[in-house]
């Protein structure tokens, strides 16, 4: 009834030359408000070849392919595709130009079966235009067939877990005829079976001469899968080189650029002996159990783990944002209970949210009372506001953090990202707490005002609050922690001191059961 | 860095100029009206008239005067309309079998504040999106109205006082516009000056930091209801008073004038923003446009079709405002 | 965890994907309300009377399903009860003038179109909100026909054989001519929503917006047609109605919105999007009918039905929501 043919891949059967690249991007830039999320950034794709595209959190990989996929416009730059000049406006775009995105944000609709996921890009039809259910649901089992993957094509998506949906999204690349293949962060919630099947299917795809860009920053499997590597960093492009030229140490080096300890000099003192917060045993129905750790005055703590690894959702358990199974989280000596916000901030606990838009800001609202937000009730005398106190104190810290802005009246929306941080940091330290928990306290933020906010979390600790950090930034860990713990699937898979830490016993210990087969492989 | 901020400086004037120019151009709006109107009909500016516009656009002030906190707060409450009827009709019920006039009163705002804890319960605890929940009480409250009554409540006891709640005057102002300046100051002061108003804008600009931030933010929400459910108790006794009776289909429609003037004002259905100042403009210009249509002889039935394009095109220019600072 | 681990042993049985679903509550409700009236009210259990529960439950059924087609696409329409009297306008004046069934079937069509394509543009392509839209449209529409009218009927004087057929009408002296309508839409649009690639759209449209974007389709475009339909098969409902009444009336099809948006909620078309059928839409409408059927049996007033409708909704919303929040976590 609305059939649109251009919707759909046929026409776009990947037409091979070997001479030409499959994908050649020059100069690419995209600005946000605030950010320059990438910069004169250039990438070349070959027919049949694993291109890997590797760099720290926010260096850029994102928006490269959610240009790529037709979601963001690029500011500046051209893109070719097999020779010829394209514009990709829109995901159907993308879609027309052969070019395949596997999200790592699993990109399917959950009430539908896998086949028809499978075939969401395009309902194979008969004559009439009436959809073939029996073809989707035979095209679908061979194809899970061919490449050896045991799912039921009729299963609901969204009852599957997210391991075998994330396979299902990647099997989509092979239903689709696409010339260009993107995986971001393919393995990120897969097991060590399904990582094997998957290298299975890129090879698969390469011997096709499709071209795959695989967006990673795990050394193992790129070593393993990859032909050629490009670092980005800080939006900038750093190096392309072939695979074999790199070592690990290069590689590290490419992507973190200067050394860790140079970057933020620490300013504050050893952490103090008195508990301030203490978690015993905390589950969560869906994703936690048995988390248990302490965190003294004065010291960060520091959880690495990586996506999926349930950072978040340990930030908001503690905090009572959350509701939890089991366990007990006491702050100073006081247990946590009911478990909610209003106990919690009562108790000296509160959050500094990795999602600043959704879960701090109140962007519409003036920057001083974005600031003042949880510390209200102490500007007011029998329930009025005295606006000149509460301005005032938001004023010291303006001051003190060096936030800018042009008023106090600010919309917050209107001020820089790590501006925007400082204010929500300044609402916290307004109120007086005990204990912060900072996840991701630098997402978003440029690399200038990266080292301030750094700065600030060594000024709270050193004030004598318990910092608990989630980050997935390794600098960041070993810059900040006095402590350092890793999560893994919901547990707590190492504890250790910053002293004793390298980086490879982190991400040992973050890679947990998956880690131990992607070493297999490597030998 | 310098860049970031000059954008965001101009960002402010625009915006600044924008909500105000808003309210301008409604006052703007509204003296046109007033001169137009008069123009066509002189005895618009008779003092008869002047009170029958002001009567009509008290009951709406006190019940969006509610709302517009509500609204701020992003939540809607379209049981309104339905409530005001079955509010009279209690009231009067209560008043005829009681004679007591404190009994009627109590009884009517206990009801309303009912009808608004109820909203409140279904939004908060339910997470009944609240544009759907307050459609389906307003249902039970039409269907129960009729339940609880055939005909109209007639006012059995013809108590002076009671009467002189629609109709009475206090010097040369009539009682109900007493009721809506105070509610309106009330209401004005909470959201101006209060943590209670600083929490209302709070909750509607971002619940999930509010609550982060320790605050509880369902509470609010339910006090919010609760006090648009006894603004529309209010509104409710002063209808019945003047219609000297509890009438059940009293109210249709009248909770989309309720809205259409919040929104008129500048109060963004997104919440946390608008003033209360702004919805007592709103008010004005959808009743002196009412009254227009009566007094120029043109069909009654045009005041229904206002609001609903009002409603529309108000709520569009808020998008536009909104996405201008996106 | 256990329930993970029978997850991924593969697909739970039949009985207990059924169990999951609304349609089995609704069809469950159904039954059981058949059986209590059945017992209970005088005349209730006859094919009379379930064949005119069925013609009477045509019209709901009929704006039922534009109103799940639009739910599903994630979007609400609550104008279609004033459109049902707006529709009649046109259709009364233009067979009186012309003694046309044909061009005045036209009439109300092109009417009910031009109301989807605005409600369609507004809430589709500018992104108003579509209650806030609908809402607005509702009360447009209903003060265009007062004014129109004069809140007078305008009584149909063609008397067209055709046009009363389809009030009185019977196929094989059984089943209602609104019924027959009713079935065939239902038939078409089951079809449209299972084998076009249109209707899988709307339903990855509204189950997710960004993922449906990603797979190339014109989020807009299937939102403003999902208005348009709603907006057509209300004027069907309105054409019926009028027929029935023998007239325009101003007052037609007032709350008829609200009655169809509770029965597709009962049915278990979730608003949020995505979800749902229109079997299970059917079996909203059904209940809802059999309900004040019964009622009027057990000589109750029918003002029942608009308190227990408008529990109703509020009882649906909250179990989907509460089942959201289960499947997430929080």
């Amino acid at each position: 009834m609305h059939d649109d043919p251009t919707l759909f891949s046929d026409g776009a059967a990947p037409a091979i030359d070997i001479g030409v690249p499959a994908l050649e991007l020059r100069g690419i830039g995209k600005r946000f408000p605030g950010v320059l999320a990438l910069e004169n950034v250039d990438l070349t794709l070959e027919p049949g070849k694993v291109h890997a595209l590797m760099g720290e959190n926010g260096a850029g990989k994102s928006t490269l392919i959610k240009i790529l996929a037709g979601v963001y416009q690029r500011d500046a730059g051209t893109m070719r595709i097999h020779g010829r000049d394209v514009a990709i406006r829109s995901p159907r775009d993308s879609l027309r130009q052969g070019i395949k995105v596997v999200f790592q944000e699993i990109a399917l609709i959950n009430e539908f079966s896998v086949a028809e996921n499978i075939f969401l890009e395009g309902h194979p039809t008969d004559r009439l235009g009436s959809i073939d259910w029996r073809k989707i649901r035979t095209g679908c089992a061979e194809l899970f067939e061919r490449i050896g993957f045991a799912i039921d094509p009729m299963a609901r998506t969204g009852s599957l877990p997210v391991s075998q949906q994330q396979m299902v999204e990647i099997a989509r690349a092979l239903a689709h005829q696409a010339s260009i293949v993107v995986m971001d962060e393919p393995t990120s919630s897969l097991t060590p079976k399904e990582v094997k099947l998957l290298f299975t299917i890129i090879r698969r795809l390469t011997a096709l001469g499709i071209a795959v860009l695989y967006v990673s920053h795990k050394l193992d499997e790129v070593f393993e899968i990859a032909d050629t590597v490009t670092v980005l960093r800080d939006g900038r492009h750093i190096s392309t080189r072939p695979i074999g030229s790199h070592t690990d140490d290069s590689l590290i080096q490419d992507m973190i650029g200067r050394r860790i300890v140079d970057l933020f000099p620490r300013q504050r003192g050893a952490a103090g002996s008195r508990v301030a917060l203490s978690v015993r045993g905390l589950s969560t129905t869906h994703k936690l159990s048995d988390i248990s750790f302490e965190a003294r005055a004065g010291e960060v703590v520091g959880f690495f783990g990586l996506m999926g690894a349930g950072r978040t959702e340990l930030a908001k358990a503690i905090v009572g944002y959350d509701p939890i199974s089991a366990g007990a989280i006491t702050v100073d000596g006081r247990t946590l209970a009911p478990h909610n916000t209003a106990v919690g901030v009562g108790l000296g606990i509160g959050l500094l949210s990795e999602d600043r838009k959704v879960e701090g800001l109140m962007g519409e609202l003036p920057m001083y009372q974005n600031a003042s937000l949880a510390s209200l009730g102490r500007f007011a005398r029998h329930g009025f506001v005295d606006a000149g106190r509460e301005r005032q104190a938001v004023q010291g810290f303006v001051d003190r953090f060096r936030i800018k802005t042009p008023s106090l009246t600010q919309k917050v929306k209107n001020l820089s990202g790590g501006n925007q941080q400082k204010v929500l940091i300044a609402r916290w330290l307004m109120r007086g707490l005990k204990v912060i928990v900072v996840d991701e306290p630098t997402r978003g933020i440029d690399v200038g005002a990266k080292s301030e906010i750094f700065s600030l979390i060594d000024e709270l600790a050193g004030a004598g609050l318990a910092v608990v950090m989630m980050t997935s930034e390794m600098p960041e860990l070993l810059g900040l922690s006095d402590r350092i713990v890793v999560l893994a699937e919901g547990r707590i898979t190492a504890t250790m001191s910053r002293q004793d830490a390298t980086q490879e016993m982190i991400l040992n210990a973050a890679i947990g059961a998956k880690g131990r087969t992607s070493h297999e492989f490597r030998h | 860095m310098t860049e970031i901020l000059r954008t965001g400086a101009s960002g402010r004037t625009s915006f600044a100029s924008l909500t105000g120019s808003g309210q301008l151009v409604l006052g703007v709006l509204l003296v046109a009206l007033c001169l137009g109107i008069s123009a066509a009909a002189p005895q618009f500016y008779s003092e008869a008239n002047i009170i029958a516009i002001l009567r009509q656009c008290a009951l709406v002030l006190i019940v969006a005067s509610g709302m517009t906190m509500l609204i701020i707060a992003a939540e809607v409450d379209l049981s309104v309309g339905a409530s005001l009827a079955f509010v009279g009709c209690v009231g009067m019920a209560v008043l005829n079998a009681t004679d007591s006039l404190a009994l009627g009163l109590v009884s009517a705002l206990a009801f309303a504040g009912a009808v608004g804890l109820v909203n409140g319960i279904v939004v908060t605890l339910l997470r009944v999106n609240s544009l759907i929940g307050t459609i389906g009480t307003m249902m039970m409250l039409q269907g129960g109205v009729y339940l609880f009554t055939r005909e109209a409540v007639q006012n059995h006891h013809q108590l002076a006082s009671f009467t002189a709640l629609g109709a009475g005057y206090w010097g040369p102002l009539p009682i109900p516009v007493i009721f809506a300046v105070a509610i309106f100051a009330l209401c004005a002061v909470t959201l101006r000056f209060t943590t209670i108003g600083r929490y209302l804008y709070a909750v509607g600009a971002n619940e999930r930091a509010v609550r982060l931030s320790g605050i509880r933010s369902a509470r609010l929400k339910l006090a919010a209801f609760v006090v648009t459910g006894l603004c529309v108790g209010v509104a409710g006794l002063i209808l019945a008073s003047l219609m000297n009776a509890g009438q059940p289909t009293a109210g249709r429609g009248f909770e989309l004038t309720v809205i259409a003037a919040v929104i008129l004002g500048g109060t963004s259905l997104t919440g946390g923003s608008g003033s209360l100042f702004g919805t007592l403009l709103g008010v004005l210009v959808l009743k002196v446009i009412d009254n227009g249509i009566i007094i120029l002889g043109w069909n009654q039935d045009l005041q229904m079709v206002v609001p609903g394009i009002i409603i529309i095109l108000a709520s569009y220019f808020d998008l536009l405002r909104s996405r201008h600072h996106a | 965890m256990s329930s993970v681990t029978d997850r991924a042993l593969g697909p739970p049985p039949v009985w207990r994907r059924l169990i999951g679903r609304q349609e089995t509550a609704a069809f469950i409700c159904l039954v059981a309300l058949l059986v209590f009236f059945s017992l209970t009210a005088d005349n209730f259990f006859s094919t009379r009377n379930f064949t005119n529960v069925l013609g009477q439950a045509s019209l709901t059924l009929i704006a039922g399903i534009g109103c799940a087609v639009v739910f599903i696409s994630g979007e609400v329409d609550i104008s279609i009860g004033s459109l049902l009297a707006t529709v009649a306008l046109p259709l009364i004046v233009i067979m009186n003038d012309t003694n046309s069934l044909l061009l005045g079937v036209a009439g109300a069509m092109a009417v009910g179109l031009a109301v989807g394509v605005i409600n369609g543009f507004l809430s589709a392509y500018l992104g108003i909100n579509s209650l806030i839209v609908t809402l607005g449209m509702m009360f447009t529409l209903r003060g265009g026909v007062y004014l129109y009218t004069g809140q007078r009927a305008i009584a149909d004087d063609a008397g067209l054989d055709s046009f009363i057929a389809l009030s009185d009408g019977r196929l094989f002296d059984v089943l209602p001519y609104s019924a027959v309508i009713a079935i065939i839409l239902l038939g078409v649009f089951v079809y449209v929503l299972r084998f076009r690639r249109f209707g899988r759209q709307i339903y990855a449209v509204g189950g997710n917006r960004e993922v449906a974007r990603l797979a190339g389709y014109d989020v807009r475009r299937v939102k403003f047609t999902c208005f348009v339909i709603s907006s057509l098969l209300a004027t069907c409902s309105g054409i019926i109605l009028a027929a029935r009444v023998g007239s325009a009336q101003h007052i037609a099809g007032l709350n008829f919105e609200f009655q169809v948006v509770a029965a597709t909620v009962l049915g278990g078309v979730s608003l949020s999007g995505g979800i749902g059928s229109l079997g299970g839409m059917t079996l909203g409408v059904l209940i809802l009918q059999f309900l004040s059927n019964g009622l009027r049996g057990l000589s109750l007033p029918t003002e029942w039905q608009l308190v227990i409708t408008g529990a109703i909704i509020i009882a649906a919303v909250a179990l989907d929501e509460l089942k959201r929040r289960r499947a997430h976590g929080d």
